[in-house]
């Protein structure tokens, strides 16, 4: 496993999002309600443009918080979108309910992080299989144990001797791996893997990583993988999004983000990427404070508070995703004059120009004055 | 919404005795040497229904003073356990044996008031859930100056101002000591207990996965501000992670353990470079690395197989059911540690070690094994 190539861009999506949001209501106290004040609502996902065709895995990354969980929890629809629309294979689901959001849920199944909450102790591994094939009505009792043996083959589980053991009997590693049994026993046509292999040690990472990545090849799958390790990323993804408070900042062919991030964000999540080389450290540049609050999402670009760079222009208007080189594409007013020239009274950010480095003069200020 | 004003009112500069004590303070904490540990043979068990768990056995390392050294491991192999003995955390039933020489005193088995007398003054520690090891219903300043207070002959303002000194240290404003562990972000809180952790200036540094529950942006900056701070203080520290390359990053040497026994030591850059146990070989293939433009790339192997039961350690080699290169010997005779240059590494085979790196880089070596398993 050492990296895919992209998918042809004209093959045909098997999920696509687009201007998808999810939001959250918040609640209110009485008298704010009595009042008539309505609650602030966190704009978890606050429209984006998705698309995943067969055979192809895409990468999100960000920070916990940016809404990359929600993002694919809402393409299975456990959320229900506030607005915009999924489609899969062209058909709209975002509203589907019923009969048509069952079937829906047939072909698109979530794989979680945590592989010791999300089997259920008291079921065997056989059972924890065979659960949504009784959910979906599918076949008798002898052809269920027939698909569910399948299911553990292809996950490379001897079935004779773990189909009637219980999850607290296997190894991290193994329960994943019947997870992920359990999301391909319905023949999917798309899976969300949220975060797969971040409970699971470093030596066994690359064997689940592998499985997803021929999975998808041998069966077709359309893969959504969310993960904040962004260096296991380049190892399966075709295509790669960087998220940021609800919106896709950057995005493109897996090694062109990996290798060449215009996005100052995606340069900051790359750089902090310890590497292996003893004693070679990129110069890190602090980011001020915190990913802000989706409740109170700023104006203008939604990274200006933090970023390096920023200028009056980026905290007043939010830049669109521009076209760059290879289809890379970037939400940045540094690589788009667009609203430069609308502007012009407002300072335009330059690349390598930093304008303002907040709290990274804390430390060695601190130092030099001596204050220890 | 309604929102709770944080008290911060309260802040209002120090006296100028507070100052004057303040700087005597800080004059004798800068002052304390950076502290040289020295661990021999320890060894340390839980008694369980289902017998001995051996949880740590036989292990040796050493902490030259104002050095890191990077613990490394996966999950169980007691790479904690060892931290949380040499803090005198470890629960009741646990037998410990060897010693833990602190500047030359051993540290183990010390009754409470012996404990008191270094903790926090000889040894710090950073914890992994820093939710956890902060208390909710004090204020973080309450909290840090409480541990000065504990050591220093100092008046409480003092320790606020050593406090508020911590705070500017780790990059969080002096107002934020009034607020309470809940009003902190996750990585705010991991920056407060470090600030603790520094604020008498311990000569040894525990850093138990410090940054392991956090992002990666805020992991770097937080690894940055550590090893900053590590320069200028001068002391020594132990690492603990499951992350190599934070490792590569921050610590002189390293201490690779796998089951509750060190498989590989030596200095960081040549045990990566040219690791002589099998499995710091695999640990260092199957670590994801970030592709360089234009650069053919290694392939990310796993290691095979699973941990063993340290309820029933097996015999020999501890890593020789899933090691590819392992012999008949390694399946009977507990490898003996071998010094290799500066490295030392518990194998029989270093002598083999060149030619192993070479397979060890191919999936093909590790994938065959998983068949013969």
């Amino acid at each position: 496993m050492t990296g895919r190539q992209s998918i042809h861009p004209d093959a045909p999506a098997v999920i696509e999002a687009r201007d998808l949001k999810t939001q959250f209501q918040g609640r209110t106290g009485i008298f704010s309600a009595l009042a008539g004040v309505k609650p602030p609502s966190a704009r978890a996902l606050d429209g984006v443009d998705l698309r995943i065709r067969e055979r192809e895995i895409v990468g999100l990354v960000g920070e916990s918080g940016c809404g990359k969980s929600t993002l694919g929890m809402t393409l299975v629809r456990m959320y229900q979108p506030t607005a915009g629309q999924i489609l899969y294979r062209d058909e709209d689901i975002t509203k589907a309910e019923g009969r048509r959001l069952k079937a829906y849920r047939h072909s698109a199944q979530i794989i979680f992080q945590d592989p010791y909450s999300s089997l259920n102790p008291r079921l065997t591994i056989g059972q924890v299989i065979e659960e949504p094939l009784i959910i979906h009505g599918i076949g008798n009792a002898a052809e269920r144990r027939e698909k569910v043996i399948r299911a553990l083959e292809l996950v490379r589980i001897p079935a004779g001797e773990n189909i009637d053991r219980y999850p607290s009997d296997l190894s991290g590693g193994q329960r994943q791996r019947v997870a992920i049994a359990r999301a391909l026993v319905l023949e999917p046509k798309f899976i969300v893997a949220d975060e797969p292999v971040s409970m699971l040690d470093v030596s066994i990472q690359a064997s689940v990583l592998e499985l997803l990545d021929e999975l998808s090849r041998d069966l077709g799958l359309a893969v959504l993988y969310i993960s904040h390790d962004i260096a296991t990323v380049g190892y399966i993804c075709n295509h790669v999004a960087v998220m940021y408070l609800g919106r896709i900042v950057e995005e493109g062919r897996a090694e062109d983000i990996l290798t060449r991030p215009l996005h100052p964000y995606t340069q900051r999540l790359m750089d902090a990427i310890p590497r292996m080389t003893p004693g070679d450290s990129p110069d890190r540049i602090e980011l001020r404070g915190d990913v802000p609050s989706p409740m109170a999402v700023p104006p203008g670009c939604r990274f200006s508070s933090r970023c390096p760079f920023a200028t009056a222009l980026c905290e007043a208007i939010e830049p669109a995703l521009s076209d760059q080189t290879d289809g890379q594409r970037v939400r940045c007013h540094i690589y788009d004059d667009r609203a430069s020239r609308a502007h012009p009274s407002l300072l335009a950010p330059k690349a390598g120009h930093i304008t303002e480095v907040a709290e990274a003069g804390t430390l060695a200020e601190a130092v030099e004055g001596g204050r220890w | 919404m309604v929102a709770v004003a944080p008290p911060r009112s309260g802040h209002r500069p120090a006296s100028p005795a507070t100052l004057a004590e303040l700087e005597r303070l800080t004059d004798r904490l800068s002052r304390k040497p950076a502290a040289h540990l020295q661990v021999e043979s320890l060894s340390i068990g839980y008694s369980t229904l289902r017998g001995r768990f051996h949880a740590v056995e036989d292990i040796s390392f050493e902490v030259p003073a104002g050095t890191n050294l990077g613990l490394v491991g996966e999950s169980g192999c007691g790479k904690s356990t060892v931290v949380k003995t040499l803090m005198g955390l470890q629960p009741e039933s646990t037998e410990v044996s060897g010693r833990a020489l602190l500047d030359g005193r051993n540290i183990l088995g010390l009754d409470e008031n012996a404990l008191r007398d270094f903790r926090w003054k000889r040894i710090s520690l950073i914890t992994q859930s820093a939710m956890n090891s902060l208390d909710p219903v004090y204020c973080i300043g309450d909290q840090i100056s409480e541990a000065i207070l504990a050591h220093e002959p100092v008046s409480k303002a003092t320790a606020w101002a050593r406090a508020e000194q911590m705070f500017a240290l780790v990059g969080l404003p002096a107002g934020r000591l009034y607020e309470f562990p809940h009003m902190f972000s996750g990585g705010m809180r991991q920056r407060a207990v470090i600030a603790m952790a520094l604020a008498l200036n311990a000569g040894l540094l525990l850093a138990d996965e410090p940054t392991t529950a956090l992002d990666p942006i805020m992991q770097s900056q937080i690894m940055t501000r550590i090893r900053g701070i590590h320069a200028h203080m001068r002391c020594s520290m132990i690492l603990v992670t499951h992350d190599i390359a934070v490792v590569a990053e921050t610590c002189e040497n390293i201490v690779v353990m796998y089951a509750g026994k060190v498989a590989e030591s030596g200095p960081t850059a040549d045990v990566l470079e040219r690791p002589l146990h099998p499995y710091t070989m695999g640990l260092k293939n199957a670590f994801p690395r970030l592709p360089i433009r234009g650069e053919p790339r290694q392939p990310l192997i796993s290691i095979p197989g699973v941990v063993p039961n340290l309820l029933l350690p097996p015999p020999g080699c501890r890593f020789a059911s899933r090691c590819p290169f392992a012999t008949e010997v390694c399946h009977s005779v507990t490898p003996p540690v071998v010094q290799v240059g500066v490295q030392r590494a518990a194998c029989h085979h270093t002598d083999r070690a060149a030619e192993f790196r070479l397979a060890a880089a191919r999936p093909d070596t590790w994938r065959n094994m998983r068949g013969a398993a």
